[in-house]
């Protein structure tokens, strides 16, 4: 007995190559959907870094604690202690020069300038030769900066 | 209010300064993070999932591009170094550390030329364009060096750890790349 045609033919290719379309179609939009979420997430990433570093930068400046310019603070904290420092032996060396017009002590000014004040303190009367001896190393200080 | 105020720093003045350097730290990580995956696929250390790694590496070096775009460019508006273009974008030209920022400059356009190559690699030939790559690496060395010698906050513990935490596996598979290089040119010349 032969049988009867009444099932439809299984070799017919057509509803297998629109299926594996659909699916191919469908694997490439999750791909395009997984890449857009990937592109986004960095995009993400990398403004939240920039924003974390900026604030931690920020919040770092803003109580002092920044390197750059603590390290710059202190260079001119340096500095200025430095001229304060030969004003002041200036001053005593322009004392000293006062005193030593008065007549009592005339070797003071040469100590000074020698930066020795053995000799100054032997022939100087009324501690000037304490004085000239702080002058003698102020003016080298002041001569080396 | 009186010890605050004396302690505080006016903010406002340095506001492109803080800008480049938080844009080139961002570079810096993001950088690392490119090149750890561009070396991941390199290695072939992940099987499977190279189609988003692939993504993720040309995102991140795009983000790094942007973020080192920031870096230089805000520093133009910085009112104590007040740099030019010229001074930010060609090596040897910046009297401010010269070396360290010719450095990170050098490194900035080995990065531009070969990230932008990617998209040339049909006319340059993939395989030449392979080897080209390679070099990228040696533009992110380059901003490495650049920041750790020029960088404000290379003596900052959380700079220090924040960037240790993606330059050291950069750095391993970097290594692991060069040892594994000797070995692939035997089997190709055995092939």
């Amino acid at each position: 007995m032969p049988p009867t045609d009444d099932t439809p033919p299984t070799d017919d290719p057509r509803p297998d190559r629109a299926s594996a379309r659909a699916a191919g179609i469908a694997r490439r939009e999750a791909l395009l959907r997984r890449t857009r979420r990937i592109r986004r997430a960095i995009a993400g990433t990398a403004a939240a870094l920039f924003c974390a570093s900026f604030i931690a930068i920020y919040a770092q400046l803003a109580s002092g604690h920044d390197p750059a310019l603590t390290a710059d603070a202190a260079r001119r904290a340096t500095a200025s202690s430095k001229v304060v420092a030969s004003s002041s032996s200036k001053h005593e060396t322009e004392a000293a020069s006062s005193s030593s017009s008065t007549g009592t002590t005339s070797t003071t000014g040469t100590s000074a300038s020698e930066g020795s004040s053995s000799s100054s303190g032997t022939t100087s009367s009324s501690g000037s030769s304490t004085e000239g001896s702080s002058s003698g190393s102020s003016a080298v200080t002041t001569s080396q900066s | 209010m009186t010890t605050l105020s004396a302690t505080t720093t006016a903010v406002g003045p340095h506001i492109f300064w803080i800008t480049s350097r938080a844009a080139g730290i961002a570079a810096l990580v993001l950088s690392s993070m490119s090149v750890s995956l561009g070396l991941t696929m390199a290695v072939r250390l992940v099987r499977g999932k190279r189609v988003e790694i692939r993504v993720a590496h040309e995102a991140l070096s795009l983000a790094t591009l942007a973020a080192l775009a920031v870096h230089g460019l805000a520093l133009i508006g910085d009112g104590y170094l007040k740099p030019t273009l010229a001074d930010v974008a060609v090596p040897f030209l910046s009297g401010y550390k010269t070396l360290w920022t010719s450095l990170g400059i050098i490194g900035f356009w080995t990065m531009l030329l070969l990230g932008v190559s990617y998209y040339l690699r049909g006319r340059i030939g993939a395989k030449r364009w392979r080897s080209l790559h390679r070099f990228a690496a040696l533009g992110w060395a380059l901003g490495l060096v650049h920041s750790l010698g020029e960088g404000t906050d290379a003596s900052q513990a959380w700079f220090l750890a924040s960037i240790a935490l993606v330059v050291v596996p950069a750095l391993a598979l970097l290594a692991v790349r060069w040892l594994r290089l000797p070995a692939a040119a035997r089997t190709e010349a055995t092939a």
